[in-house]
């Protein structure tokens, strides 16, 4: 079977972080982690080509997968890989779409990423195979991966039990009891000793790492970002007020201020009258060009980024985060202000 | 502590009438009456109307929803202290209940999520205000008023007109009396059942976000045990309108669930312990500061066990994850109630924010859409600005809008479980 192999920049030994915004491009043959990958799949499969992007670029830019995909169609695939992604976020992201796009375009397609990848919820019909969190569990990940491509290369289905991310729906529906009979219940059964009883299982929640402070604030671009909902008066673009689906950006290049009944914000979760009557309050334009002019920051970077994160599902805030990450780092940003409400 | 008795008056059915009355489980309201409970310089208008279990009616952005209620003839004091009542009075006594009805006032105000409430079909089987006759409050605000005057004058409007058509019942003879004791004292002996209390969390957000105890916001107060009689009667009013399906109207609080089903199994499995109640502070010092009180001060009154309840959504979660941490660190038993948002297909993490240990109820998916037909008649507004569609169209919404359906009070019938998605590659 004729593979067709993506990884990123890194993994292509184009480089770091630094190469992060090139754009989309062939390799002949295997680099990297698709080396091991060819070892294990052995004779009767061919990585015919690697596809490879930069994780900015393929993270803030919508036309990346299928520029990929038509790259994979055009090396005569029959087979699309992607991966092992691990816990990169942006490197996540671009798998899955990859993945979920070529399945869509009839191309089979499997993506590999650790569990907790913001980029899984992206993979559409496409099956993902966990790996590790870091590339320090590169050979167990790939072989996981190896077992099944070639699985699935011989027409079986990809299960739980070959690595396969599951993402089990939680369902609503009606029950008989109310929560709160139900909440009585479940105190009874955990002071009865079942301390293991939960409708919700609880925990579980990961610790976000700051990153390192930057060296000299004077010398970097900031980027002012918000979960606020600021948006030009009227809201032209028709930002939600909850449940964000999007996020967008907005300039701010020669501006000094975001003045009053010129931007507003349209959060349905908090009351907005202070914020509208002065905008700078939930987006500090005002406070961050006086840090600008005084010299404390080096640059103002020149449009800011906003959604609502009024009922938006973690799962949507978390694809925006890398999102935007990789937009920044795109722009030269080196540091963002968020603010949140 | 002070008992209190429920005097129960079942409503089978409301009209709209002449003058005010009740007669044998059939309540009419006065038209002109309404008006004068409602006349104050804020509002231009009211319009009241009736929606009943079962009609094909919308009522689109439902604000506080009241039960009527009104002390009986030979009991002092009165419902509704710091609004109709003073908070110096008698306790307990007699409360007329006009169970199986609901006043609620219905209309935009600056920060009212749109929600809605459908007589029929499958957003009624998601709310307790399709369960009950609802009289409904439309209002016009006066043009020079502020919207906040004009909802002040709403929530004072609904006050006394609760108050008004449960004074109509007072002379009947009820249908049902319920005694309420009150909470099992610490230090009593409890035949070896567990002492199980509630905390309930206030939201305490500023104008149209904010719960009242005793006409006063609770925002600045550390947690406080309160007397489950005075919050039968009304001294929890609500003047939040954030999140619908995650709402706690006054109705809500007047019948607090979790109360009632600690009381319906008092002396059986357990010890009704107790009410605690507590803000939402907004910063995060301040949700560790009440949190860490709260799980004291239900120690110090001998709870083993305690269920806590939010409102709101996002910012309402960590109040309770670090409530539900705080009591477990002390050695209490500890259940929350959140909704899940997992979005629309339920894959995403269920929690926003969750406690290290305890347990959660799930009261359903925000996110999950349900398909809604149209109906006859709308009420509240003519347009579904959320659905941008008519106010009586079908239509497709989260369960987010349905007023009540994820109550984090418990009254709501949803739930969550996984479902094996196996899609074959």
């Amino acid at each position: 079977m004729r593979i067709v192999h993506y990884v990123n920049q890194f993994y292509a030994g184009l480089g770091g972080e630094d190469s992060a915004g090139i754009g989309a491009r062939v390799l002949k043959g295997t680099v990297g982690p698709g080396r091991l990958l060819a070892q294990l799949l052995g004779a009767e499969h061919d990585i015919v080509a690697t596809l490879v992007c930069g994780d900015d670029h393929a993270a803030s830019h919508t036309t990346a997968a299928p520029e990929l995909l038509k790259m994979a169609q055009a090396a005569g695939a029959d087979l699309l890989v992607a991966g092992p992604a691990f816990g990169s976020g942006r490197y996540g992201l671009a798998c899955a779409r990859l993945a979920a796009v070529a399945q869509a375009a009839g191309l089979p397609a499997l993506a590999a990423m650790h569990p907790d990848n913001p980029g899984i919820s992206e993979a559409g019909d496409a099956p993902v195979i966990a790996a590790g969190a870091t590339a320090r569990e590169m050979r167990p990940s790939v072989q996981r991966l190896a077992a099944a491509v070639t699985k699935l290369a011989a027409g079986e289905a990809l299960t739980a039990a070959d690595g396969r991310v599951i993402q089990a729906a939680r369902v609503g529906q009606l029950v008989e009891q109310r929560a709160a009979a139900r909440a009585v219940e479940l105190v009874l059964r955990r002071l009865g000793g079942d301390r293991e009883a939960t409708e919700v299982p609880v925990g579980g929640f990961g610790v976000v790492d700051p990153a390192a402070p930057v060296d000299k604030a004077a010398s970097v671009t900031v980027a002012l970002v918000t979960e606020g909902a600021v948006v030009p008066a009227g809201n032209p673009d028709r930002l939600e007020s909850a449940r964000a689906s999007r996020w967008l950006r907005y300039p701010v290049e020669g501006a000094d201020t975001l003045a009053s009944g010129a931007w507003e914000s349209v959060d349905g979760g908090f009351a907005t009258t202070a914020a509208n009557a002065d905008p700078n309050r939930l987006l500090p334009l005002d406070a961050a060009r006086a840090l600008e002019r005084e010299g404390a920051i080096g640059r103002l970077h020149g449009e800011f980024l906003t959604t609502v994160g009024n009922g938006t599902p973690v799962a949507t805030a978390r694809r925006f985060g890398v999102e935007w990450a990789a937009q920044l780092r795109k722009a030269g940003v080196q540091a963002a202000i968020l603010t949140a409400t | 502590m002070p008992a209190l008795r429920r005097m129960v008056h079942e409503i089978h059915s409301v009209k709209i009438g002449a003058a005010t009355g009740y007669e044998r489980h059939h309540l009419v309201v006065g038209q002109d009456q309404v008006q004068a409970l409602f006349a104050d310089p804020a509002l231009a208008s009211v319009r009241v109307h009736v929606a009943a279990p079962g009609d094909r009616v919308r009522i689109i952005a439902p604000l506080d929803v009241v039960e009527p209620r009104a002390k009986g003839a030979g009991s002092a004091g009165g419902v509704f202290p710091g609004w109709l009542a003073p908070v110096n009075r008698p306790r307990g006594g007699d409360t007329h209940v006009l169970r199986g009805a609901a006043v609620l006032a219905a209309g935009q105000l600056p920060r009212n999520q749109e929600g809605l409430i459908d007589m029929s079909g499958p957003a009624a089987e998601r709310s307790p205000f399709a369960r009950t006759n609802n009289v409904v409050v439309e209002f016009d605000r006066v043009e020079h008023a502020s919207w906040q005057e004009a909802e002040v004058a709403v929530r004072r409007g609904l006050l006394r007109l609760a108050v008004h058509l449960a004074n109509a019942a007072v002379g009947a003879p009820p249908d049902v009396i319920e005694e309420l004791a009150p909470p099992h004292q610490p230090g009593t002996p409890t035949s070896g059942l567990p002492r199980v209390g509630v905390i309930t969390n206030l939201q305490t957000q500023g104008a149209f976000k904010d719960v009242f105890v005793y006409g006063r916001s609770m925002a600045g107060s550390l947690p406080t045990l309160f007397d489950p009689v005075e919050i039968e009667d009304g001294a929890v009013v609500s003047g939040q309108y954030g999140h619908p399906a995650l709402r706690n109207p006054t109705y809500l609080h007047q019948n607090h669930p979790v109360i009632a089903e600690l009381r319906a199994r008092d002396g059986q499995d357990l010890c009704f312990a107790g009410v605690v109640l507590c803000p939402e502070p907004v910063e995060q010092a301040d949700k560790e500061l009440v949190s860490t009180h709260a799980a004291w001060l239900c120690r110090a009154a001998g709870f083993d066990a305690v269920i806590v309840t939010k409102e709101g959504a996002g910012n309402a979660d960590n109040d309770l994850m670090f409530k539900v941490d705080a009591l477990e660190a002390l050695g209490l038993t500890a259940v929350a109630l959140y909704a899940e948002m997992s979005g629309a297909d339920g894959t995403g993490p269920p929690l926003v924010a969750g406690p290290r240990r305890g347990a959660v109820i799930s009261t359903g998916n925000y996110d999950q859409r349900v398909k809604l037909p149209s109906c006859d008649r709308a009420m509240g507004g003519s347009q579904l600005r959320i659905a941008d569609a008519d106010a009586t169209a079908a239509v497709e919404i989260p369960t987010a809008a349905i007023l009540s359906a994820l109550s984090p009070l418990g009254a709501g019938w949803l739930t969550c479980r996984p479902e094996q998605q196996l899609g074959v590659a």
